[in-house]
């Protein structure tokens, strides 16, 4: 019965094409997949994904253990380069960039980009010095900008007031909430095109989730952000717009209200209201 | 019937037997049996360890304490002098046996035959001819312990053991009153400031002198290489050293003068001895090292008397073929080889495995490259020696003397064992040590760090250098605590590549270019051997043997210890980490 339903599902999405209803900022796409498909090594991750990530805007990616979206958003900045025996087809354009050209510069990318993954990670050093890391590595000596850099980053990040007399303490002496919040401050320390986040509040309490997500709020509009999330309540909360994905397929990708209330595909009705997944 | 039924209840009760024990928990599925072989094995290693310990502490401590001198009177009149330095039960033969008094007969056929005898460190080597005897107890009438007896260590001979007689000041005999005595004392003293004096224009002047000469020489061989024997050059060359050769001649007779001056005067201060039988002797007190009434000694001499021995032993020269004096230059030698080698290990190894671990492909050929980088680990250490002596030494360092010091051959200045090669030869020997701790420490860096860097938009040495490698260090630090360890302790192969017995001149002095690492050197470890099975009297080497050993146990330690408290600075650092 089960199996039956799994593989009746299986061939509905391989059939049936992508449900598109996506708002738009009004200015304009940042990143446009196109086609994608993914393999690790004879398993194919993703399948023909297509979707434009539009600028200022929150868009997460939900869809159950597995179907494919953290792989997806770590094709974004090239993370996935560190996996043996990958193979990728189709194209990602940050603009008008293909990302996956072969004379495309990773490093240049990913100073395009910032990155929250789904643990803090904190680097042994102090707070003030993994905030700048991102300019450090760029070659960036001069104090003063660093030092600005370090208090709007934080400040951006709400981490501001609960920090700055301890800039030169350990970073690893900070609670789980705040270091995943050091890591976004982190990410966008560099004025990034393009936020990633892998499931950023999935090791976190209520209460720093909520700080988190309240930062995403903030966050949105000055910047464009990724989401990855397994809670739809997060995402229904914090997006703007909201891509379904399932076993490697993207099913709906639209405006959040509309995925979480009346959505286009039934696989994607099945899902929010809990029927599966 | 009944019996019947008694058959069939046997094995009913047998049965409800078996569950019971099978109810009461298996002494193996509880592990107890494990529990007990790991322990045991444990134990077994800690007591090997510390008997170990404490035998070479216990030996090596108590060496340096003053022992008083016995006086052992015979039955058949002899008299024996000496410290007693050991006892044994033996087998005495039957002539002995019958010689003596029916009570000791009775006695030692009580002991199954068996009696004992001890052994008495004698001194006066150069009067008996002997450093010991054996006294068995039944040849013995007396003991006694005078108080005017003196145990005198001399830079020649060994000790002394005796009583002074006299000594003269510039010629004039004075009476002994006692070693406390002002004269006496200040005779000493001066005697000491001459040895010092002599030494210092020997090691010196005329060590200077000939230094300049010898460099004069090699300058005139240089131009005699380069521009043939017949060339203007070589004749120019020549006369230079005609003419500084006469300067320096000058020089070292001046130096020289000196020297026999001072060596004048030191003949006319003497110390006459007497060793108990009457047999006199008369040595210069710039020979006497140390003179102290072994039995009328009070507790705060006798440390005065330990410490200043220990103090000798770790700041001075060996004497007597290394079983007296100090062992400075081994310490040195030890301590250079060691430091150099871990900075030829460390950078070479650490290089070696991020290249394997970070940038390498993983596949069969790093596999290959990393099995022999754990089996050289396994090659016995001689070996190594052997390919020390052979590549380094003659290969390399015949090259060297054939490119940039031509004008010394063929007297060999890095074609021969060395500091150096000594240095590069036990790198070798622990480079996989450093490899394989580094390797794991770097595989153990989680995988978000290095992501989070890279997502940062640094490069993969940016990583490695920022994230990666700090993160590492103190694994690095543990295998590189583990090559020092190796590399202090290793003997073997150093005796092929540049340790020798003796080498007064240690790797950095005052002439140019301060730092010689071809020089060959001393080594504590070798000393050890050396003292211990290599002189003449093995006897009286056993306790610098412990003493020795003590002492490189103790410096392994430091260094170590050294190396610990920095990689749990550098593990404080990273405390604390994820939640």
């Amino acid at each position: 019965m089960n199996s039956n339903t799994a593989v009746a599902a299986r061939i509905d999405t391989a059939t049936q094409p992508t449900v598109y209803h996506v708002k738009s900022g009004g200015n304009g796409t940042v990143v446009a997949i196109n086609d994608l498909c993914l393999w690790y090594g004879q398993t194919q991750a993703l399948h023909n994904v297509q979707m434009t990530v539009e600028k200022g805007l929150v868009t997460a990616l939900i869809g159950p253990s597995g179907c494919g979206k953290s792989t997806l958003l770590r094709c974004i900045n090239r993370m996935n380069d560190l996996v043996d025996g990958l193979k990728i087809t189709g194209e990602i354009r940050l603009h008008d960039e293909d990302i996956y050209a072969r004379t495309a510069d990773v490093i240049a990318l990913r100073k395009r980009m910032g990155m929250v993954f789904q643990k803090p990670n904190p680097f042994p050093m102090s707070i003030y010095e993994n905030v700048i890391y991102p300019l450090k590595v760029d070659g960036v000596r001069d104090k003063a900008l660093l030092e600005e850099t370090c208090e709007r980053a934080l400040k951006a990040a709400a981490l501001w007031n609960e920090v700055k007399d301890r800039l030169n303490q350990s970073a690893l002496g900070m609670s789980g909430g705040q270091q995943q919040r050091l890591c976004i401050a982190r990410a966008i320390a560099a004025d990034p095109e393009v936020l990633l986040m892998d499931e950023p509040c999935s090791a976190l309490d209520p209460i720093a989730t909520a700080k988190i997500e309240d930062l995403i709020n903030d966050l949105a509009g000055q910047y464009t952000v990724v989401i990855v999330t397994h809670n739809m309540q997060q995402a229904a909360r914090v997006s703007d717009n909201t891509a379904f994905m399932y076993l490697g397929r993207l099913i709906e990708y639209g405006e959040t209200e509309v995925v979480f209330q009346i959505p286009k595909s039934s696989k994607t009705q099945d899902y929010v209201t809990g029927r599966f997944g | 019937m009944s019996a019947m039924a008694d058959t069939i209840h046997m094995p009913a009760e047998t049965s409800a037997m078996s569950t019971a024990t099978v109810r009461r928990t298996d002494m193996r599925s509880r592990g107890e049996p494990a529990l007990w072989s790991l322990g045991g094995a444990l134990a077994i290693g800690i007591i090997m360890i510390l008997g170990f310990l404490a035998l070479v502490f216990s030996n090596g401590v108590a060496t340096f304490i003053p022992k008083p001198i016995i006086v052992v009177t015979g039955i058949d009149g002899t008299v024996t002098a000496g410290e007693p330095f050991r006892s044994e039960l033996f087998k005495p033969t039957a002539e002995e046996l019958a010689a003596l008094s029916p009570e000791w007969q009775a006695r030692i056929k009580d002991a199954n035959g068996y009696a004992n005898r001890t052994l008495y460190r004698l001194g006066n080597f150069d009067i008996y001819g002997e450093d010991f005897r054996w006294v068995p107890d039944f040849a013995v009438a007396k003991f006694e312990q005078p108080k005017n007896l003196i145990f005198v260590e001399r830079a020649e001979w060994g000790p002394f053991v005796g009583t002074v007689k006299s000594f003269t000041i510039d010629g004039a005999e004075q009476a002994f009153t006692g070693l406390g005595a002002t004269a006496f004392e200040k005779a000493h003293a001066d005697a000491r400031d001459r040895a010092a004096a002599i030494r210092k224009l020997e090691r010196g002047q005329i060590g200077a002198v000939n230094h300049e000469l010898e460099q004069e020489r090699l300058k005139v061989r240089k131009v005699e290489i380069s521009a043939g024997k017949t060339s203007a050059a070589y004749k120019a060359a020549q006369d230079n050293l005609a003419e500084v050769s006469v300067d320096l001649q000058r020089r070292y007779d001046a130096a020289t003068a000196d020297v026999t001056k001072l060596r004048e005067v030191d003949a006319r201060n003497t110390l006459t001895l007497a060793e108990i039988g009457g047999r006199e002797k008369t040595i210069p007190f710039s020979a006497l090292v140390r003179a102290y009434a072994a039995n009328d000694l009070s507790l705060a001499q006798k440390v005065g008397v330990y410490f200043s021995r220990w103090a000798e032993f770790l700041s001075d020269e060996p004497r007597e073929a290394n079983t007296e004096g100090g062992v400075f230059p081994a310490i040195f030698g030890t301590a250079a080889m060691t430091l150099l080698m871990v900075l030829v290990v460390a950078p070479f190894g650490i290089l070696t495995a991020l290249y394997l671990r970070e940038y390498a492909k993983q596949g069969r050929l790093v596999a290959f490259v990393r099995i022999s980088v754990n089996n050289l680990a396994g090659v016995p250490s001689i070996v190594y020696g052997v390919f020390g002596l052979g590549f380094f030494a003659y290969v390399l360092g015949g090259s060297i003397d054939a490119l940039f010091y031509p004008e010394r051959l063929p007297n060999p200045t890095f074609g021969t064992g060395g500091l150096l090669w000594s240095a590069l030869t036990l790198s070798l020997l622990t480079v996989p040590v450093v490899i394989v701790a580094t390797e794991e420490a770097l595989a153990a860096v989680p995988r978000s760090m290095r992501e989070g860097s890279l997502a940062c938009g640094a490069s993969k040495w940016q990583t490695i250098r920022y994230i990666v490698l700090p993160r590492a260090m103190p694994g690095v630090m543990t295998g590189i605590i583990l090559a020092m360890a190796r590399g202090a302790g290793e003997v073997a192969p150093l005796m092929l590549v540049g340790v020798v017995k003796l080498a007064p001149e240690l790797p950095i002095d005052g002439f140019f270019p301060y730092v010689h690492l071809e020089r060959s050197f001393m080594h504590l470890g070798f000393h050890i051997f050396d003292v211990g099975f290599q002189s003449r009297n093995a006897e009286a080497g056993k306790p610098m043997v412990f003493v020795t050993t003590v002492l490189l146990i103790a410096l392994v330690t430091l260094v170590n210890a050294t190396a610990i408290i920095v990689r749990s600075r550098l593990k404080k650092r990273f405390a604390g980490s994820q939640f």
